[in-house]
């Protein structure tokens, strides 16, 4: 055999061996996922107990104030030593893709920030695990929470979270600009909100007093939405969640079209409240360009305290409209079924740091006061009202009395269903159609409402 | 038998082992690689071909039933195939033969020996050279309708009188979106078709010259036949990438306002990762694919070939 056809089969032996050690590898790379849970399941307790490496919790999170969460860990680390927190977090707007991939893709998720939004789809679609199940305690827990925050994380009678923060929908207003213009008190209805902000336009004070978020692809929008329909009396969805948006005349074609007249007809807001979010209105109402708008109350804070040239102008009002009634939400730190497949251990290092930060920890609600005191966060936890830090706080940015009366009004978001998700990306796009005048308000409503039952046939 | 027919009758089958061993060899040689395109090209397509035969919606984990083309039917029956489709056209028709234009454009410009263009040739590349993400994102602070550079800058002229909703005006948001994508794109086209003219030889042009042809006579008869190779790559690329662009469209619109920016691609976003339905998610992206094949073999047979065009 020739010295040029052994190296042709050695080269031959060579690359069929290392292809069969990529696939080895690729094997052994593909059961890993799987392989390390299944051991982990097998292990003894008491080997687990002895071992000293700490317990991994990842916990994902949107992006907002990740110092003081990042804060908020280390502290909880010193207090519970073994247990070692991972924090990853991702823009809200992007948030609920983002985890749709991250618990598709099995990438270990054992905490995350969830909202009454997905509760039902992530339940539907087994990402999170019911907390009652695995800690009854919690149902004692839940006493001392505002109603409709537990509402908001409750389904089938099983609680699935404790509370990040719980808040309203409000309606702030710049009262110095508005007095500028002889107005001295809030609108009490839509259409007054209409005179008012004609008023201030012929003023010349603003040239579009008002200015409500509307961005398609921003949570927020719907429960803005909502809130609008509330206040008027209105409502979205019956008891057996059927829409009846879509009625003729209803509250929500109301408001749709004082939408589409507030930005066409009236031109009392800017047509770029479609692509604004929440920080960009607190930018521009924060330097006077608008005077109302309608946002998460703890934006009050920011407006009061921040570094705005009209810092300390703004106030809160009640939802102008028939009812004043408004959207009450709960956004929640959630139990994933990852940390339920770590293992005991890892369950119990959960539950320790869901109580830290959303339970009572040596009989005061550490992170959730810290919350409400340093960025205005609104709580679930009712004890906190009768503190008197808390109460001087919001006190220095807002109103505790106005803000408790607006509680009282404050309704969940109706027909939170495992498709109640897909059907707001749907209705985001229609609410759009109809402010912009492309579909008339009543198309866009019958479209939602036949796209609610498409997705409920699903 | 002599010597002689020994070896001819060895021969033959010499040459077939010969031939054999060597393809043997070659395969041998591309199996790791072949195994690896298996892995992470064929068995995504092959598992994204099944999902979009099921129903397979992440809210029902435990029920993929097989469902034929019906995820198909149901994705081209929704209303938002038609606007989204119709959307990408009109990107597409918009975005290739700007890009294309701008890029040979610029490539003519900077084919001139003069000082100080191989530093602006660098710069050209720029655009390209920003992240998709942060490009959107410096569009969109220039575009915003409430504090966007270019209203202020137009006001500040008094060329306008109130700021423009760049992004929250249907007909204006595809514009600025078409414009945002031909700034980012523009740079790599310039590039290929820069490369192209260094290649062709100067003595055509001199040849041209003494045959008495102008300026634009040496650009259709010399210079654009030469570039047949790179406009054919560019022309390619840009189709591949207006219907498939959803970079652009994710951070300056979320394909609003309304649906006035929803592009195929990002219907197919949509229905996966908002509405958690990846069957129809998966269809979707089947649609854009055939799309594309059936575009790229219609560019083959339509642009003439080197010899064609110079002939």
């Amino acid at each position: 055999m020739s010295l040029y056809m052994i190296a042709r089969r050695l080269g031959l032996t060579v690359s069929l061996l290392t292809t069969l050690v990529a696939l080895l590898l690729t094997a052994c790379g593909a059961a890993e996922p799987a392989a390390a849970p299944a051991k982990e399941e097998a292990a003894p307790a008491e080997q687990k107990a002895a071992s000293t490496e700490p317990v991994d919790l990842n916990f994902v999170v949107w992006s907002y104030s990740i110092e003081t969460i990042q804060d908020n860990i280390s502290q909880f680390e010193s207090q519970v030593p073994g247990v070692k927190v991972h924090l990853s977090d991702f823009s809200w707007n992007d948030y609920h893709d983002t985890l749709a991939t991250r618990f598709t893709g099995n990438t270990p998720t054992e905490i995350a920030y969830s909202s009454d939004h997905w509760l039902q789809e992530w339940i539907a679609a087994g990402w999170i695990v019911p907390l009652d199940e695995h800690f009854p305690e919690v149902k004692d827990m839940v006493k001392d929470f505002a109603p409709y925050a537990v509402e908001g994380m409750t389904a089938d009678g099983h609680i699935y979270g404790l509370p990040y923060y719980a808040d309203m929908v409000v309606f702030m207003y710049n009262a110095a600009l508005a007095e500028k213009a002889g107005i001295t008190k809030a609108p009490e209805t839509w259409e007054e909100l209409t005179e008012h902000a004609q008023k201030i336009k012929e003023a010349g004070i603003s040239e579009f007093p008002v200015y409500i978020p509307l961005k398609k692809d921003d949570p927020w929008t719907v429960e803005i939405f909502y809130s609008m329909v509330y206040s008027r009396g209105g409502k979205m969805f019956d008891e057996n969640n059927n829409p009846v948006f879509n009625q003729p005349g209803s509250e929500a074609e109301k408001t749709l079209q004082w939408l589409h007249d507030a930005i066409f007809t009236q031109k009392i807001m800017d047509q770029s409240a479609l692509e604004v979010s929440e920080p960009d209105v607190v930018k521009t109402m924060g330097a006077g360009q608008q005077v109302y708008t309608v946002l998460a109350k703890y934006n009050l804070a920011e407006l009061n305290l921040g570094q705005h040239e009209q810092a300390g102008n703004f106030k809160l009002a009640l939802m102008p409209g028939e009812s004043h009634s408004t959207v009450g939400f709960v956004r929640f730190y959630a139990l994933t079924k990852d940390a339920v497949a770590q293992g005991p251990e890892a369950l119990q290092a959960a539950w320790k740091f869901l109580q830290y930060f959303g339970g009572p920890t040596d009989n005061e609600y550490k992170v959730v006061k810290r919350w409400a005191l340093e960025k205005g966060l609104g709580f679930a936890q009712l004890p906190l009202y009768d503190d008197a830090e808390v109460a001087a706080a919001i006190n220095k940015w807002g109103d505790v009395a106005l803000e408790r009366e607006q509680a009282k009004l404050a309704r969940v978001k109706e027909g939170l269903t495992p498709w109640w998700g897909a059907w707001d990306i749907y209705a985001r796009g229609q609410i759009h159609d109809a402010v912009l005048g492309t579909v008339t308000p009543q198309e866009a409503l019958k479209n939602m409402a036949d796209k609610w039952e498409e997705l409920k046939e699903q | 038998m002599t010597g002689q027919s020994a070896a001819s009758r060895l021969q033959p089958s010499r040459l077939r082992l010969g031939r054999r061993v060597p393809n043997l060899y070659a395969w041998a040689t591309i199996l790791p690689v072949l195994i690896l395109v298996a892995a992470f090209t064929l068995y995504p397509f092959g598992f994204a071909a099944s999902v979009s035969l099921r129903k397979y919606i992440l809210t029902q984990p435990n029920s993929h039933p097989f469902v034929g083309l019906r995820n198909f039917s149901q994705v081209i029956g929704d209303e938002l195939f038609a606007t989204s489709a119709t959307n990408t056209l009109i990107f597409t028709l918009a975005s290739v033969p700007l890009v294309t234009l701008l890029g040979l454009g610029v490539a003519l410009l900077l084919n001139h020996p003069l000082r100080g263009f191989g530093v602006l040739r660098a710069l050209v590349l720029l655009p390209w050279a920003i992240p998709l993400v942060s490009a959107g994102i410096m569009w969109k602070l220039i575009l915003h309708g409430q504090f966007g550079a270019l209203s202020g800058l137009l006001f500040q002229f008094g060329m306008i009188k109130d700021y423009i909703p760049w992004l929250s005006d249907p007909s204006l948001a595809m514009l600025s979106v078409v414009f945002a994508h031909l700034w980012r794109e523009f740079p790599l086209p310039a590039i290929l078709f820069l490369a192209g003219l260094q290649n062709i030889p100067p003595e055509l042009y001199d040849a041209a010259k003494v045959d008495g042809a102008g300026v634009w006579a040496r650009f259709w008869s010399v210079t654009l036949p030469l570039l047949r190779a790179p406009l054919l790559i560019i022309v390619i690329y840009e189709t591949m990438i207006g219907i498939a662009v959803f970079d652009m469209i994710y951070v300056l619109t979320g394909g609003g306002p309304g649906s006035a920016t929803t592009l195929i691609s990002w219907f197919a976003y949509t229905a996966t990762f908002k509405f958690l339905n990846l069957g129809q998610g998966a269809a979707l992206s089947f649609i854009i694919a055939i799309a594309l094949a059936v575009l790229i073999i219609l560019y083959l047979r339509v642009l003439p070939t080197e010899e064609e065009a110079t002939s």
